[in-house]
């Protein structure tokens, strides 16, 4: 197999950099003119594959920096961060960090957590399914016992923190978004909660008391825990409007007395 | 030489079909249009979970599918990629698809995946690695599987045997079916200068059990197989040849780049059974 792993070896070097075509060209029948024209097509594709990977994964900073500089920040993370997946829903994993290290983004500041978000925002397009929440399985549990019961988050949410509010920056970027496209940076940090009610993936803002509730839950909390990190935070709190709210939108999607 | 019964995709599946594509989802699902089945990227549905997954689940109740990988990279030096085979192994148990292909070619070697159907050397060396990476995926998803001919733009000085012997031989020696691309058929007989006609002559008719067609595009003296347009008049005419020397295949009409609204799909899905109709009339 020596043979076959040489001539692989030396294809994809000559895709991935043209400087090292040379080694590759006497592999392949016709003139090196021509041959060299071919290698340039299977470079266009193997770089539209990654591009349009990335774009779908980050719509919303593809439509806050344009079609052209998006076009340079993926030919530039993929030179960084190479495909290895033949998933290319598993593309564009480290774009935040490589945003935050490339400094012709630097101009707008709040791209690495928009594009945290947007990973959080794809993950969710593919989380698992979850059957619908059974109201009757909770009202087994006996009254004195309700406040052990652990909330059990859809496997698609997540929070983000941000010092930029991320969750507004997403909702105006969306397709489907009619209002005042305004964005007040003034408002402070915030949190952003994904969520996956049926199938559509949505972002809403949440304060600091939903954020630690959620958090606290994520990480395997009893409600009585999840609700005194809640309102340590001093904001504003209402546990039963929150939990039937979370239930109807599928962030919580059971109650269990046991540890998951 | 192959095992009795593996290539039994002939029977998997019958008529003309389409490829599935996200941005037809709504359309197809209020329209359910009348084809005969349909053909989805397996790559695009290896998720947990999903709005894709759910909407394959609902076509698959009306229509029988067929996974397509793009990615397997059958052909790579040093092995198959495990993690991408064990999700191709989650969606056909979770789908149990009428057939499942993959393509005569490499994609991955080494840490890197070039995510393109890049082509492989025809040697003897190549056939026997890409002949057990097929035996193992066919142990693993136990079931044949189609193999499919790739479009290509380079070929490289080594081989030696001619590209459909070479397919011939792996479909024999592994008893994986073959998918035959007329396009990408045809698209390889312009580019490389070889006569269409003799590569149906060597393939095996019984191992044929599924044809695809999509469109080209020409740069210059070379043919493009971005399936962005309607099938050529000369793609048409080598699909009534091969209609006539396979016998009844199911056969596919594919569209990946510029895709027409659902009914062009449509209509050239029937174009293709008037011809397979005729043909076998």
């Amino acid at each position: 197999m020596r043979e076959l792993a040489e001539l692989q070896g030396r294809f994809g070097s000559a895709l991935d950099a043209r400087d090292s075509e040379t080694g590759a060209l006497e592999m392949f029948v016709g003139d090196f003119a021509q041959i060299r024209h071919r290698l340039d097509i299977y470079r266009g594709n193997t770089t539209a594959s990654t591009h349009k990977a990335l774009e779908a994964a980050y719509p919303v900073i593809a439509r806050i920096v344009g079609t052209e500089f998006f076009s340079g920040l993926a030919r530039e993370y993929r030179l960084r961060f190479p495909s290895h997946d033949g998933d290319l829903n598993e593309y564009g994993e480290f774009f935040a960090a490589f945003l935050a290290d490339f400094a012709p983004a630097h101009e707008l500041p709040y791209l690495p957590d928009v594009a945290r978000l947007e990973w959080h925002v794809h993950c969710a397009h593919y989380a698992a399914d979850v059957a619908p929440f059974d109201a009757a399985r909770l009202a087994s549990v006996p009254l004195e016992r309700q406040l052990e019961l652990r909330p059990l988050l859809h496997p698609a949410c997540a929070v983000l923190h941000s010092t930029y509010p991320l969750a507004r920056l997403w909702q105006v970027h969306q397709d489907t978004f009619g209002g005042e496209f305004e964005v007040d940076f003034s408002r402070g940090p915030g949190h952003a909660l994904v969520l996956r009610p049926g199938f559509k993936v949505e972002v809403a803002l949440i304060n600091d008391a939903e954020a630690a509730f959620l958090a606290a839950a994520h990480g395997g909390a009893t409600l009585v825990a999840a609700l005194s990190a809640a309102q340590s935070r001093g904001a504003l709190f209402d546990l039963g409007r929150s939990l039937a709210s979370w239930v109807e939108s599928s962030v919580i999607v059971d109650f269990s007395l046991q540890r998951i | 030489m192959s095992p009795p019964g593996v290539c039994g995709g002939n029977d998997a599946l019958r008529g003309v079909g389409i490829g599935l594509r996200a941005r037809h989802y709504r359309e197809f699902l209020d329209s359910r249009p009348r084809v005969d089945w349909l053909e989805v990227h397996s790559e695009n549905y290896f998720g947990q979970g999903g709005y894709d997954l759910h909407v394959l689940e609902q076509a698959r109740a009306d229509y029988p599918i067929s996974l397509h990988g793009v990615a397997l990279s059958l052909g790579s030096a040093d092995g198959l990629r495990e993690a991408h085979l064990a999700k191709l192994k989650r969606l056909v148990d979770r789908i149990e698809p009428a057939l499942v292909s993959e393509h005569l070619c490499w994609g991955a070697f080494g840490p890197r995946h070039f995510n393109d159907l890049l082509p492989l050397p025809y040697t003897r060396a190549a056939r026997d690695q890409i002949v057990a990476h097929i035996t193992q995926v066919q142990e693993i998803l136990q079931r044949p599987i189609l193999v499919e001919n790739v479009s290509s733009y380079l070929q490289f000085r080594a081989s030696e045997i001619p590209e459909f012997d070479f397919l011939a031989e792996v479909a024999d020696r592994s008893g994986c079916g073959i998918l035959l691309d007329v396009n990408n058929l045809y698209v390889n007989s312009v580019n490389h200068g070889f006569d269409p006609a003799d590569a149906l002559h060597a393939i095996p008719a019984h191992a044929v059990s599924e044809i695809h067609l999509a469109g080209h595009s020409a740069a210059g003296d070379l043919l493009i197989d971005d399936h962005g347009s309607r099938v050529a008049p000369e793609v048409w005419d080598l699909y009534v040849a091969a209609c006539s020397c396979l016998g009844p295949v199911p056969t596919l009409v594919e569209w990946d780049t510029h895709l027409p609204p659902l009914e062009v799909l449509l209509d050239e899905a029937a174009m293709a059974a008037r011809i397979s109709e005729r043909e076998y009339a």
